[in-house]
C-alpha cells in the first residue's frame, strides 16, 4: 500500500506539546520537592537556598505551563482542522463513528482502524480537553498560591478552592492526574504506533502523518 | 505595655504614658499613620463610650480569657473607660434577672449605635435548641440583638466561621455570625483564641474612623489578617535555605529550624502572629517550637488536621480508608499500570492466538 505525508499538527500545537512536557516534568519534582523537600541542608552560611531555587524553578515552569495551556486554547478555536475543538469532541456524526471504531479498537474487539481520520481519535480528544480543564484549575489554584495577596486571585481562590490549605490539598490532588495521564498517554501512542503505521509518535516532532494514498 | 510587665495580670493603675503607647501599639498594628495617634487617644478617651454587648454562644471562653491578658490597653481601662461592657456574661456584675434587664435596657435605649461582640458558634439544628441563655435559644438572641447593632464583630474561629463546634460531621449544626446575619456589618476576627491586639485594633479603628476596617474575602481586616504567616515568620530562612525540624527534638528542632516538615500551616494561614505576638513576652506558638495550626483559618479542624502532617488525608471512596494524598495517588498510578499491563497483556496474548492481528502488516513491506 502506497502511503501519503500530510502535515496535521503547526508548529504551535508542537511548542504547545513539548512545552507542557518539560513544564509537567520539572512542575512534578519541583512540586514533591516543595511539599515533602528531601534535602537536609545543615551547613549555616552556605547560602545554597535549595527550598527557593526548587521554588523558582516550580514559579518559572508554572508560567512555561501556562503559555502553553493559553496556547493550546487558542489552538482550540482557530487551529488548524485537526486542532480545532470541534474535531476532539464527539459532537458530529464522524466523530460520533470514530469514538466506536475507537472503543472497538482498543478493547480488541475488531482490528478495524479510522484510516481516513488524521487528527486524534476522539477518546483522546475528550481526555485532552478534560486534561485542559484540569490544567486551568491547577493554573488557577497555583496562582491563588503564589500570589495569597492579589485581590483578584484571593477572590477567585476563595471562591474556587476556599482557604489556602484547600487550595493546596486540590493542586497536590491535580498533580497526581497529570502524572497518571502522562503514563497512560505514553502508553497508549506506543499501542497505536504498534497497530498503524499512520506515524503517531514521529508526528509530534515532524507534525507529519501518513495515510494510504487510496483514502481522498 | 511594656510597663506592665512586671506587674499584676489585672493592674488597673496604668499611667498616661503607657497608655499612649497602648494607642500607638496599636496604630502601628492597624498600619495607620503616627499623626493619627492623637485622634486615636481622643476616641478612645471620648466621654461618650459606646455600649457593647457580648454575646457568649457555644464556646470554651478561651477568647475573653485572651483578652483578659490583653495589656495595650489592658482589659480595666478597655471596660472602664474605652467602651461601655452593658453586657458580658463572664466579666459583668450583674447576674441573672439584672444580668438581662441591662441587655434589653441597651438594646432599647442604644438601638443602632451599639455594637455588638460574638463569641462562639451559634447551633442551628433542632430549632437552636443546643445553646441556650435565659431560656432563649442563641439563634432567637442574635436574631432579636444583631439588626439593631451598629456593627457586629465576631472574636474567635467559632463566632467567625464555627469552629470546633463546626468540625466535621458538625453535630448540633453550628455556624459562623456572618452566616446568620444580613443587613448589619460583621467582621471577623478569627484566632484560637484570636490576639487581642487585633481586636482591641478593630474596637479602636471603628471608634476613631466611625466604620470597621477594610476586609479580605473572609471577612477579616487586612490589618491583621492581610499576610501570610509564612510570609513574616522568623524562621523564613530555614524554609528558603531547606533547614528543616524532621522530627520534635531532633537536631533540626533544637536548632530552631523551619518546622514545616512538622506539619505546620504557617503557609496557609493569614494572621499577624509573628509580628504581633501574644501576651506581651514576644511569643507565638512557632518560636516556642510548635508549627502553627491554622487556627485563623475557616474550617481548619477540618482541613488543617493532621496537624503534624502537610496536606489533609484522602478518604478512598467506598473502603472508608483514610490515606494520605501521595499514597493515594500512587496506588492509583499503580492501577492504571496494572490495567495497561493486562491491556498490553491482551493484544500480545491474542497475537499470538490468532497469529498476525493487523492487515497493515502483512503489507508493511510496500508502505512507502
Amino acid at each position: 500500500m502506497i502511503y501519503e505525508k500530510h502535515y496535521v499538527w503547526s508548529i504551535l500545537l508542537r511548542l504547545y506539546h513539548w512545552s507542557l512536557v518539560s513544564s509537567i516534568v520539572a512542575l512534578a519534582i519541583t512540586g514533591f520537592y516543595i511539599n515533602s523537600p528531601w534535602t537536609l541542608t545543615t551547613l549555616e552560611g552556605t547560602g545554597l537556598y535549595p527550598m527557593l531555587t526548587m521554588r523558582n524553578i516550580h514559579g518559572l515552569a508554572a508560567y512555561l505551563f501556562t503559555a502553553a495551556i493559553l496556547a493550546r486554547l487558542f489552538l482550540l478555536l482557530f487551529g488548524n482542522r485537526h486542532e480545532r475543538i470541534l474535531d476532539l469532541l464527539p459532537v458530529t456524526p464522524r466523530n460520533i463513528r470514530n469514538m466506536s471504531t475507537t472503543l472497538c479498537s482498543y478493547s480488541y474487539l475488531h482490528d478495524c482502524h479510522d484510516e481516513e481520520r488524521l487528527g486524534h481519535n476522539v477518546m483522546a480528544g475528550i481526555i485532552y480537553v478534560l486534561t485542559i480543564i484540569v490544567a486551568l484549575f491547577q493554573m488557577a489554584s497555583g496562582f491563588y498560591l503564589r500570589l495569597p495577596e492579589s485581590v483578584f486571585w484571593q477572590k477567585w481562590g476563595v471562591t474556587l478552592f476556599g482557604t489556602q490549605q484547600h487550595a493546596r490539598f486540590e493542586h497536590h490532588l491535580l498533580m497526581w492526574y497529570f502524572i497518571i495521564f502522562a503514563f497512560i498517554h505514553i502508553y497508549l501512542v506506543i499501542w497505536n504506533d504498534l497497530k498503524h503505521p499512520d506515524g503517531i509518535t514521529s508526528s509530534i516532532f515532524t507534525g507529519n502523518k501518513f495515510r494510504p494514498r487510496s483514502i481522498k | 505595655m511594656i510597663d506592665t510587665a512586671q506587674s499584676t495580670d489585672l493592674d488597673l493603675q496604668v499611667d498616661r504614658r503607657g497608655f499612649l503607647k497602648g494607642c500607638t501599639m496599636i496604630a502601628a498594628a492597624l498600619g495607620i499613620s503616627e499623626a493619627m495617634i492623637p485622634k486615636l487617644v481622643e476616641a478612645a478617651t471620648s466621654a461618650q463610650r459606646p455600649p457593647v454587648i457580648w454575646l457568649h454562644f457555644q464556646e470554651c471562653t478561651g477568647c475573653t480569657e485572651s483578652l483578659l491578658r490583653a495589656s495595650h490597653p489592658d482589659i480595666g481601662r478597655l471596660i472602664l473607660e474605652i467602651i461601655s461592657l452593658d453586657y458580658h456574661e463572664t466579666v459583668m456584675a450583674a447576674a441573672g434577672h439584672q444580668a438581662e434587664k441591662s441587655l434589653h435596657d441597651t438594646l432599647d435605649k442604644y438601638a443602632g449605635k451599639f455594637l455588638c461582640v460574638v463569641e462562639g458558634a451559634i447551633p442551628t439544628k433542632d430549632k437552636g435548641i443546643y445553646c441556650k441563655i435565659a431560656g432563649r435559644t442563641a439563634v432567637d438572641i442574635l436574631a432579636e440583638v444583631a439588626p439593631k447593632a451598629a456593627a457586629i464583630i465576631a472574636i474567635g474561629s467559632c463566632a467567625s466561621y464555627g469552629g470546633i463546634q463546626a468540625a466535621a460531621p458538625n453535630p448540633t449544626g453550628a455556624k459562623g455570625v456572618k452566616d446568620l446575619v444580613s443587613g448589619t456589618p460583621v467582621i471577623n476576627i478569627p484566632g484560637c483564641p484570636p490576639n487581642p491586639i487585633s481586636f482591641l485594633g478593630t474596637v479602636l479603628h471603628y471608634l476613631t474612623f466611625n466604620r470597621l476596617p477594610v476586609t479580605d474575602n473572609l471577612g477579616r481586616p487586612l490589618f491583621a489578617y492581610g499576610r501570610k504567616i509564612h510570609d513574616h515568620c522568623e524562621r523564613r530562612a530555614h524554609f528558603d535555605e531547606g533547614r528543616f525540624a524532621e522530627q520534635f527534638g531532633d537536631f533540626g528542632h533544637r536548632n530552631g529550624y523551619c518546622l514545616y516538615k512538622v506539619g505546620c500551616k504557617g503557609p496557609g494561614t493569614f494572621s499577624n502572629c509573628p509580628s504581633a505576638r501574644f501576651n506581651d513576652v514576644d511569643v507565638w506558638p512557632v518560636s516556642a517550637g510548635h508549627g502553627c495550626v491554622g487556627c485563623t483559618e475557616p474550617n481548619f479542624w477540618d482541613t488543617m488536621t493532621p496537624f503534624y502532617e502537610r496536606l489533609p488525608n484522602v478518604q478512598i471512596p467506598g473502603t472508608g480508608g483514610i490515606t494520605d494524598v501521595d499514597s493515594a495517588g500512587k496506588k492509583i498510578l499503580g492501577f492504571a499500570a496494572a490495567a495497561v499491563g493486562v491491556h498490553a497483556a491482551i493484544g500480545i496474548g491474542k497475537k499470538i492466538i490468532k497469529g498476525c492481528d493487523c492487515k497493515d502488516d502483512k503489507k508493511g513491506g510496500t508502505n512507502s
